[in-house]
């Protein structure tokens, strides 16, 4: 009796495992296509109130996803190892405001650029007269690790980088004064520092974007045929002009 | 009232097993073992493939700083805690009975994690720490109440009869726990607290979530720019194994010398 429950128990067991394997690797003929977002990065991409993953590129993938015939699905995903996620094969593409950089062009392939930022530095107000990076030499700037705004921020000799896991987490320190800055994408900055009402008051915004960088998706090297299909569908969006409505909607 | 022989009044340790004793004279233990081969198996990584294994433990050692320096701070301070929330656990004074009790459930009650993190950013909100020492508070509030439990217990492992003994002298209560209890009371627990001492080292790891740039951290931050994920956590791990090997050796000989003292 207590061998055939033990047997049971082992059925159902790999009966879960079975099933949990075979939706992770469903879908491979690219009528759906899986992106992993960090919906940590306000107003790309971020977590709704009703727990929905929305922001401007959402709305824009799902413009390019019905211009080239293809059924999008969205995994929240946490920025540190999205790659490595992406090289293991657990999702077809990472669409989370990710910037072409050569480094990364080395590891994977991208899909053509579909909108322009650039970093930007934003400081308490306490901070003082600061213009560029340069100025906070000798003092502690954030910045989400893995992202562009750390690689630029180590570049500045002088300037101690903090790298945290989201980038919420770096303004909420620079709140409590733990640093003197931080560094992200233009868009990202805006929402922190223009339109959280507890920031606002504390935040400010310095000067232009220092650098500029294209988002593109990424996705695993080799993978031609999804990239050709990505193409088409940024193609059709830009054509129609869809690109610079979302822009109005989400962006200031 | 019987007073029962103090000699066999000692709580197992869970890495014992691992740890040679004198007695232990084989070659092949199993904490040689694991140590030289982490400490191998890190030698042969890197200087077969010194790209990227020796550029990862190059980029390490300010790391690997920054978790000593977490833990051995968290340690201290969550031994004065523990010290006052396992005298406060066996007080009759019913008010530092109930505070030292509240805070040991509280903090059983919440993972790790979770406290750090909000031991951090509420810490942040009220007043102006540094991120180390908010990082080592975080860590030490929670180890204050297992450290606490842990002497509570030693506290009570030791007969009453000698509190008896000592009050009978005309000690007063403060002075028998000072004099007679404690002293025998730490020699039961130190053991046990060399075992949360490397607990502690291990989970000082959770500290990396707040930008504290320890061992963990300073691994991540590798494997976000080169994208080596795999050969960065193979270092990662062998150091911490190799850090927590020392450790419990250390601990094993002080055992080794608190039983010899008998």
């Amino acid at each position: 009796m207590k061998k055939l429950r033990m047997l049971t128990l082992l059925a159902a067991a790999s009966a879960f495992v079975v099933a949990i394997s075979s939706t992770a690797f469903a879908g491979k003929d690219l009528k759906t296509v899986t992106f992993a977002t960090d919906a940590t990065w306000p107003p790309m991409e971020m977590v709704d109130a009703n727990k929905n993953i929305v922001g401007f590129e959402i709305d824009l993938m799902n413009e390019i996803a019905k211009a080239a015939g293809f059924t999008p699905v969205y995994k929240n995903t946490a920025w540190d190892g999205i790659f490595a996620g992406l090289a293991a094969g657990r999702y077809d593409a990472v669409l989370s405001s990710v910037t072409i950089t050569d480094e990364r062009k080395k590891q994977f392939d991208f899909s053509d650029p579909y909108i322009s930022v650039g970093q930007i530095l934003v400081v308490s107000k306490s901070a003082g007269n600061v213009k560029v990076l340069a100025d906070l030499k000798g003092k502690k700037v954030g910045a989400q690790i893995g992202t562009t705004g750390a690689f630029e921020t180590k570049k500045v000799a002088g300037v101690e980088l903090k790298t945290y896991d989201e980038v919420g987490l770096a303004f909420e320190d620079m709140a409590a004064g733990r640093i003197s800055g931080v560094v992200c994408d233009e868009p990202t900055a805006a929402h922190y520092a223009l339109q959280r009402q507890e920031y606002k008051a504390k935040f400010k915004i310095v000067g232009k974007s220092f650098t500029s960088e294209s988002y593109g998706i990424a996705v695993q090297k080799g993978n031609k045929e999804l990239v050709a299909l990505l193409n088409k569908g940024i193609k059709a969006v830009k054509a129609k002009k869809i690109d610079e409505k979302l822009k109005k909607k989400w962006l200031r | 009232m019987m007073i029962t022989d103090n000699d066999n009044k000692t709580i197992e340790v869970g890495d014992g097993a691992a740890i040679p004793t004198k007695a232990d004279a084989g070659l092949f233990t199993a904490w040689r073992i694991s140590f030289l081969g982490a400490v191998g198996a890190l030698a042969y990584l890197v200087i077969a493939k010194p790209d990227p294994y020796l550029n990862i433990l190059k980029f390490v050692p300010d790391g690997i700083v920054v978790t000593f320096k977490v833990t051995i701070g968290a340690i201290l301070l969550s031994l004065l805690l523990g010290l006052l929330t396992g005298l406060g656990r066996i007080s009759g004074n019913r008010f530092f009975n109930g505070i030292a009790s509240v805070y040991v459930e509280v903090i059983r009650g919440i993972p790790l994690l979770v406290q750090i993190f909000y031991i951090y950013y509420a810490l942040g909100r009220v007043v102006h720490v540094p991120d180390m020492l908010s990082a080592i508070i975080a860590m030490a509030v929670c180890y204050g109440a297992y450290m606490g439990e842990v002497i509570r217990a030693g506290i009570q492992s030791i007969p009453k009869g000698q509190m008896e003994a000592a009050l009978s002298l005309g000690m007063t209560r403060t002075q028998a726990m000072g004099h007679v209890i404690l002293p025998q009371a730490i020699k039961v627990v130190l053991p046990p607290i060399g075992n949360e001492f490397i607990a502690l080292l291990k989970d000082s790891s959770l500290v990396s979530i707040l930008a504290v740039s320890d061992l963990l951290r300073r691994g991540r931050e590798y494997a976000s720019e080169s994208f080596a994920y795999f050969e960065t956590y193979t270092i990662i791990a062998l150091v911490y194994l190799i850090i927590t090997l020392i450790l419990s050796k250390l601990i094993g000989l002080m055992e080794e010398r608190i039983n010899a003292n008998r």
